[in-house]
């Protein structure tokens, strides 16, 4: 069992990534190219999260890395960044200097993008030659609002003595047609690699290979692979539970299920349906005041006055109004309402957060709340 | 003597939720159990993990983290190290990663230097988490107020869970928050990383709410105390809890907050009204804890006031009730002379004794000033507000026998149709 949930892990690299192999070939591909030819290139590549991109794009620097040996061109250097870690985002340029003039001394006058721009003009003899791979880990961060730093960045493969590769990964599909609409007419747009959600056939086949069969919820590996870990434990306290009669060995769709469920199934009905009963009802005057009419606001104030009659009307004695703005409270920090500010309490605004069909079906077995909620 | 013994023995036990929340260990399918399960499992296979823990406040999820980290402490010496951060404190990404930094630092015993940059932090976090996953020590993040860490960039949980993706490192990140839909809040990249464990902090049943009570208030026998007195409590106590009058305290209790730590509290009031003489509890004790618990404090201030302010106040209701939005003294003395033309009644008093009155209602701050910058003006003409609402007026017209018939006639023909 234990290597079981050790294979299905999702920081297990396996050996060879199956069900990539197209996208890796393509930008395979395009690297090679470029190396030969001894030009700068950009390559994009979207997806949604889960989808295998950074480790294909792992892969792919591994098989370059050795091909660049094998062949007998020249050296290979390599830059991985990841965007999340940047404070600011034209600290980019600033890493990328340091990588490739790691031993001169910068020039304090020039940016560090006006000093690449520098470098890429001019021949310079003690780069030549060498290739510089940089992969570009969630690229989405480095959007501002003028799109500046995306721009320069991936001008800067146009430059005629810039010797670098870019690859830069994000989750926007559409990345180079809505920010990089200039570099089209400077006909210089990254190459774009595209990576769909996985298939069930294709996560089958990943999962195969990793050892079992499974039913794939969406095309997000990592939740497949977590639901697979957490059916091996349903399994597992099944197992530790000795009152069972039988001993299931292997996971069932019963264990799947239940691991299914727990992550996907939103709680936000059993959550109505646990709470204390007069949080209920402020619940259900909060659903009568706003039936009928579009807004979902009000005030403390008034909730109070539809709470109170909503007491009333099924006879339960209502609480104080200390205990009532301590309710709103609780209810607020559990994400089902939101309270604004305000000097007075009563004049604090409060808006629904939940659906109301929620909160009707939550009480629609209770036939005490059904009265409450049918009795206009 | 005994009773005090009892009394203090009981209240060190409230006080202390290692001990309360200690009721609930042995439940097999509880959430104690399956987050022990969950870290030690991480612990033995030398793997990461995550898990969400939500529930409303007060139901026991930082207790129930703080007895597992230290059992576990205990049972594997060593190899465990805790990070905690809170989201109140630690929302901004610079100031968690130092923290992270500087706990790590004081765990392992390394120097910490203040003057270290963010990058410097985060490098030092993720070559910590490699090299104590080469050696085999885990470490447990714990993360409070997780729903405020989602505000944001959310880049600390993002290189967190990030790193912990990479298989040389060994960690549990456990959230802890009261918004119930905390994980929806995620970022669709920190969710992808994030494994969908949750554990649900449900209210008590009923067999847990007994249980509970009996695990609090059950003396045990090993106290310096005769065992005479201790079998007779106990037998009293349940006694108690059996009743169902008690029952219904219970009731109404849990129908505004079902949560232990409101329990606690209850306890502890009904505890403090133990009978010292017999010491033992009462019925009548847990009765008055639980109206020092619901208490009206607009109502307590009603209780010592005379016909004539309470005249003032129905006559301020009045005005409010017919959408008048700001009245003054004049307008209220306005209505009051219409009612006792009106009514003839005999509390018919002048312009002075009415406003001494007036002046008593505004200290008690049972009415109050509009605005406070117009003090220029004479008290008379001040646009004051009523603090109560209707329906405590009539509550404390109704609990007040001297208060003659026509007031409540006053309020309930305007008021309630």
């Amino acid at each position: 069992m234990k290597a079981v949930k050790q294979a299905l892990h999702v920081a297990t690299v396996p050996s060879s990534v199956v069900c990539r192999e197209v996208e890796q070939k393509k930008v395979i591909e395009f690297c090679k190219a470029c190396i030969e030819q001894e030009k700068a290139g950009s390559i994009y590549v979207c997806g949604c999260p889960g989808t295998g991109k950074t480790l294909s794009i792992n892969k792919v620097k591994e098989q370059l890395l050795s091909w660049s040996k094998e062949v007998g061109l020249q050296p290979l250097e390599s830059l991985a960044l990841n965007c999340t870690s940047l404070t600011n985002t034209s600290e980019i340029f600033s890493k990328i200097l340091e990588k490739l003039n790691s031993s001169k001394k910068r020039k304090g006058r020039l940016t560090p993008l006006q000093h690449l721009q520098d470098l890429f003009c001019q021949r310079s003899s003690s780069n030549s030659g060498m290739m510089l791979l940089i992969i570009i880990d969630e690229m989405d961060y480095l959007i501002t609002k003028d799109r500046a730093v995306l721009h320069d960045l991936f001008m800067l493969t146009t430059f005629p003595f810039s010797r670098f590769i870019l690859i830069g990964i994000a989750n926007a599909i559409d990345l180079a047609d809505r920010f990089l609409q200039r570099l089209k007419s400077l006909n210089c747009e990254p190459f774009v690699v595209t990576f769909c959600a996985y298939s069930k056939d294709q996560i089958v086949e990943i999962l195969q290979q990793r050892l079992m069969k499974v039913a794939a919820a969406s095309g997000d590996m990592r939740k497949v692979l977590d639901a697979c870990r957490t059916a091996i434990e349903v399994l597992e306290t099944e197992l530790r539970d000795s009152s069972t009669k039988e001993q299931p060995n292997s996971v069932t769709f019963d264990h799947m299920d239940v691991a299914l469920s727990k992550a996907f199934k939103s709680p936000k009905v059993d959550i109505i349906k646990s709470l204390p009963q007069h949080q209920q009802i402020i619940l259900c005057s909060m659903v009568k005041l706003f039936r009928g009419s579009k807004k979902n606001a009000t005030t403390i104030g008034e909730l109070n006055k539809s709470y109170l009659e909503t007491c009333k009307t099924v006879h339960v004695p209502a609480v104080g109004s200390l205990e009532f703005t301590e309710m709103c409270r609780v209810l607020s920090d559990q994400g089902l309402i939101k309270l604004g500010q305000s000097k007075q309490d009563r004049l604090k605004r409060v808006t629904l957060q939940i659906d109301i069909l929620d909160i009707s079906f939550a009480f629609k077995d209770i036939r005490f709340f059904k009265n409450c909620l049918e009795d206009y | 003597m005994a009773s005090e013994k009892a009394l203090d023995c009981l209240r060190r036990r409230l006080c202390d939720s290692s001990f309360v929340y200690s009721a609930f260990k042995s439940t097999p399918a509880g959430n104690y159990s399956k987050l022990k399960f969950l870290i030690s499992n991480t612990i033995t296979e030398a793997c990461n993990n995550s898990v969400l823990l939500l529930g409303p406040r007060g139901c026991g999820k930082g207790a129930v983290v703080d007895m597992i980290l230290e059992e576990l402490k205990d049972e594997f010496p060593e190899i465990i190290s805790v990070v905690r951060l809170n989201g109140l404190l630690h929302s901004d990404d610079n100031f968690a990663v130092k923290e992270i930094a500087r706990q790590l630092c004081m765990e392992h015993k390394l120097l910490f230097s203040k003057m270290a940059s963010s990058d410097d932090n985060s490098q030092f976090m993720i070559d910590m988490l490699r090299e104590c996953g080469l050696a085999h020590k885990m470490i447990i993040f714990v993360l409070e107020e997780f729903d405020l860490f989602t505000q944001g960039k959310q880049r600390l949980l993002y290189s967190l869970l990030d790193a912990m993706q990479t298989l040389t490192s060994q960690s549990v990140v456990i959230g802890i928050s009261c918004r119930l839909d905390a994980d929806q809040l995620l970022e669709k990249r920190v969710r992808s990383r994030f494994s969908h464990r949750k554990l649900l902090f449900t209210p008590l049943s009923t067999e847990d709410m007994q249980r509970l009570l009996e695990h609090l208030l059950y003396l045990p026998k090993n106290l310096s105390l005769p065992s005479k007195y201790v079998k007779e409590f106990n037998s009293n106590v349940n006694n108690i809890l059996g009743d169902k009058k008690f029952k219904e305290i219970l009731d109404v209790l849990s129908s505004v907050d079902n949560t232990i730590s409101n329990i606690c509290r209850f306890l502890y009031h009904a505890i403090s009204w133990m009978h010292f003489e017999s010491g033992s509890l009462t019925l009548d004790g847990f009765k008055n804890a639980l109206s020092c618990m619901q208490r009206q404090p607009m109502l307590d201030k009603l209780q010592g006031a005379s016909v004539l302010e309470f005249y003032i106040l129905v006559c301020m209701n009045r005005l409010g009730s017919r959408e008048q939005n700001s009245f003054n003294f004049n307008s209220i003395m306005k209505e009051y002379k219409a009612i006792q033309d009106a009514y003839k009644t005999s509390d018919n008093y002048s312009w002075s004794v009415c406003l001494r009155a007036f002046e008593h209602l505004i200290e008690r701050e049972l009415i109050s000033f509009l605005d406070n910058r117009m003090r220029s003006l004479s008290i008379e003409y001040r646009p004051v507000r009523l603090l109560l609402s209707s329906q405590e007026l009539h509550q404390g017209l109704k609990s007040n026998s001297f208060c003659p018939a026509i007031l409540l006639k006053l309020l309930n023909h305007e008021s309630y149709r």
